[in-house]
């Protein structure tokens, strides 16, 4: 059953998912951003995984949890990374909604993300901002 | 290494920039690195009836060039610290070589660390602005590789 956009209110919980970002899915992403700088490890000599697959991460849950209609548009993105995350690591990625108002034909929503690794540590913060069609 | 050392680092200072091409193969693997099969992305038909007239790439996969010019510029410092604000302006084409550049915009130096702010922008070969905005990150003067 789709979703009603209208009944959605700042603050409700639109995802918490978790995710183990492995080394297929970093050389999956890697590969299809063609991504070529160097490959960085931690002190203990463990890959660590680019920020950008974290990001792509913590929007996977809100594509699906939100169940975003075809069309739907990425307008804006604020992202912070806080502590280096290790390929093969469990991340809970939770979205929140931080506004939800409609102009004209669209409806744009503020959706806050947050992913913390298995310590519980947030390793990233963000903030998207999409576009659908009211 | 391509990494930047921050004491060379001027206002002004441009970072090395990355060029591109956008394929539709390359958008399809996103997707699936992504989980972000909305059809405006993959689907031919819903492209062409879109207001694009075509399939857009995944801002996201744009934007994953500016994270790349940070990390090779910065290293892991990028990783640990990094934050970067954009605006998705314009779509990505299949078919788009884009270019992604960044400039130093300010230097805030303390004795152990420098915190670095730089202006970043994805154009395309028609000179559309893809992607504008701003990112940070702190540099550890005293760590080998700056992270």
């Amino acid at each position: 059953m789709p979703l009603d956009y209208s009944l959605l209110k700042t603050g409700n919980e639109i995802s918490d998912q978790t995710y183990t970002l492995s080394k297929k899915e970093v050389d999956l992403y890697l590969e299809a951003v063609q991504d070529q700088s160097k490959r960085e490890f931690d002190e203990s000599g463990i890959e660590l995984s680019p920020p950008m697959a974290i990001a792509a991460l913590s929007l996977r849950g809100v594509v699906n949890d939100l169940q975003i209609p075809g069309g739907t548009l990425h307008i804006g993105q604020e992202m912070g990374f806080k502590n280096s995350v290790q390929v093969d690591e469990t991340l809970r990625c939770i979205a929140s909604l931080a506004s939800n108002n409609v102009r004209g034909e669209w409806r744009f929503m503020v959706v806050t993300l947050t992913v913390l690794n298995s310590a519980g540590h947030s390793v990233m913060e963000g903030k998207s901002t999409i576009m659908l069609p009211a | 290494m391509k990494q930047q050392r921050t004491e060379n680092l001027k206002i002004g200072a441009d970072l090395i920039p990355i060029k591109k091409m956008v394929t539709m193969g390359q958008i399809r693997m996103y997707a699936d690195a992504s989980g972000d099969y909305n059809p405006i992305h993959i689907d031919e038909e819903f492209g062409k009836n879109s207001q694009f007239g075509r399939n857009i790439g995944h801002g996201m996969m744009a934007a994953a060039t500016i994270s790349e010019l940070m990390a090779e510029s910065f290293g892991t410092a990028w990783y640990n610290t990094g934050k970067m604000k954009m605006r998705f302006r314009s779509p990505v084409y299949p078919g788009d070589e884009i270019q992604t550049s960044g400039q130093v915009k300010k230097l805030e130096d303390t004795t152990s660390s420098s915190h670095i702010t730089c202006s970043v922008v994805i154009i395309s070969q028609d000179g559309d602005v893809i992607i504008s905005g701003e990112t940070s990150v702190t540099v550890d003067k005293s760590a080998p590789d700056g992270a």
